[in-house]
């Protein structure tokens, strides 16, 4: 029996598209093997930004303040571990073996982005929920916005944290650059100290600081103001989706023996 | 099979392939030989798909396993994780995936440290995995980039049996060392390959048999007269004619792959 043409190609398109995704769980379940291995980065930004979200409540007496602006520097901190989940594979060479297997470039990305992006996920929404629990803060109507903004933060922070493992030399560089980056972008985004007591210098660049959008959208989730949040959101989305597509261009390229780590 | 046609790749100012020509055929094992900086691992990142080069072309004819010259594994995972992972990258899962490993393992002697974390293995156990995981899914094309490189005479052994079992089983194989007697054990035809090219290829019988071997003559009195020679036999015959004191020993030295790799690759 003759077979039609389009079917032979759509059954091939299936089969090569069941094995992409055989591939990706591969890498996922690889890389979550990974992360539980060494998880000391994942408890210490978890423990450090609760004990301080109740020493700053107590300084700033307003609870959200003190939880979205500590869970913004902290997760912007947490952007070396994701930098570091992706230049261990560049110092340990595993990036270039990778790319020698059948893995597509893009797998070998989404596979290692997956289980980083549900540890951060995890580690947003474990702050959130302490925050309620423990610090007092008080969500306003639906939380889908207060969802949707952990994800679209938790996106960016992957995006920057991978497209800076893309360009930094060492471990060294690494963490001096998220250290810098952590407090300027908290500072200037008015997450430590409320926007309105920042001074007038301060309020005019902080919109060039992520911490700025991020801020501002997971205060506007916390009182449930949809527009409030979409808005950041959006913004938000263009930087992650800008650093990602930089990320993707410069670990596409490998680095083969020219790895300076 | 592998195929590779006027490979070029430059790097700034520095050509490392300039016109490189390579085939191997299934179940043959080529050794590719030369000093560094000749282009062998260049040629392997094209061949294993890592970069492209500035002209010419690679054809590869089915999967291809690759085992770097720098050690590339996962120091947290252990073996059995490794293998799986490169296992489950090949299309292997299920009960198949894991004969697999447990055949590789067996193989390359790993299976009692299957269990052990790769960064407490030694260096010869590290490079058994990292050859494993380049044999592991049976691949149709091999690139084997020194993979005894430091390892113990048991691990070469090792590695070297399961190679030649691969390409008896059909395998394509480009093997590349410094240790020329592996060539010899392999049974492989052999590649010379310098400043970006392959400059001779053939088997080692092909390639020795215009390159002078030496004969020796030991005279009474200790003196030793030494001729290099493409034809020992004749060149013994006329020394021995010639000679007037009486003969202590007699040695015949047969041209070596090292002697082939000396000339060749010094050769301007």
């Amino acid at each position: 029996m003759r077979r039609e043409p389009s079917r032979e190609i759509e059954g091939a398109r299936g089969v090569a598209v069941r094995a992409s995704l055989r591939r990706v769980a591969v890498l996922a379940r690889h890389n979550a093997l990974l992360r539980r291995r060494d998880p000391a980065h994942f408890v210490s930004y978890l423990v450090m930004p609760m004990v301080l979200m109740l020493i700053f409540k107590g300084m700033l007496g307003e609870a959200t303040q003190a939880v979205t602006g500590l869970l913004v520097m902290f997760s912007v901190l947490s952007m070396a571990d994701v930098a570091n989940a992706s230049l261990t594979e560049r110092s340990w060479h595993t990036w270039e073996r990778l790319r020698s297997t059948r893995a597509a470039v893009p797998e070998i990305l989404i596979g290692k982005a997956l289980p980083v992006f549900a540890v951060l996920v995890v580690q947003q929404a474990a702050l959130l929920v302490y925050g309620v629990l423990a610090v007092g803060m008080r969500p306003a109507g639906p939380l889908w916005p207060l969802a949707l903004a952990v994800v679209v933060w938790c996106f960016v922070l992957l995006c920057a944290g991978t497209a800076v493992a893309g360009v930094v030399r060492s471990q060294g560089e690494l963490s001096t650059l998220c250290n810098i980056a952590a407090l300027s972008v908290s500072a200037l985004g008015g997450a430590l100290v409320p926007f309105a007591l920042m001074p007038s210098w301060a309020q005019a660049v902080a919109p060039i600081s992520p911490g700025y959008w991020a801020t501002i959208m997971l205060q506007a989730a916390v009182r449930g103001d949809v527009a409030g949040t979409a808005g950041p959101a959006a913004v938000l989305a263009g930087l992650g989706t800008a650093a990602g597509a930089f990320a993707c261009w410069r670990f596409a390229r490998g680095w083969g023996r020219s790895s300076a780590l | 099979m592998l195929i590779a046609s006027g490979l070029v790749k430059r790097y700034g100012a520095v050509t490392a392939l300039d016109g490189f020509d390579l085939r191997v055929e299934p179940g043959e094992i080529a050794g590719l030989v030369g000093h560094n900086g000749a282009g062998k691992t260049t040629f392997f990142e094209i061949a294993g798909g890592l970069t492209a080069p500035d002209a010419g072309h690679v054809h590869v004819k089915g999967d291809v396993g690759v085992a770097p010259q720098q050690l590339a594994l996962y120091p947290t995972i252990t073996v059995r994780e490794t293998l799986r992972l490169f296992g489950g990258l090949a299309g292997l899962r299920g009960p198949p995936l894991a004969a697999a490993v447990g055949g590789t393992a067996e193989e390359l002697a790993l299976t009692d440290v299957l269990d052990r974390r790769v960064s407490v293995l030694s260096g010869g156990q590290q490079r058994r995995v990292q050859a494993a995981t380049a044999l592991l899914p049976g691949p149709d094309v091999l690139l084997l980039d020194e993979p005894t490189a430091g390892a113990d005479p048991g691990t070469r052994a090792a590695l070297l049996a399961a190679v030649r079992r691969r390409a008896d089983g059909g395998a394509t194989v480009v093997y590349c060392t410094h240790y020329l007697p592996e060539l010899t054990e392999l049974a492989a035809t052999i590649a010379v390959a310098r400043n970006g090219r392959v400059i001779a290829r053939g088997t080692g019988a092909e390639l020795l048999k215009d390159l002078p071997g030496e004969v020796r003559v030991t005279v009474e009195g200790g003196e030793e007269i030494t001729v290099a020679t493409t034809d020992p036999t004749a060149t013994l015959a006329a020394l021995l004619r010639d000679l007037d004191r009486p003969v202590r020993g007699i040695d015949i030295r047969q041209p070596s792959l090292d002697d082939l790799y000396r000339e060749l690759s010094h050769a301007s």
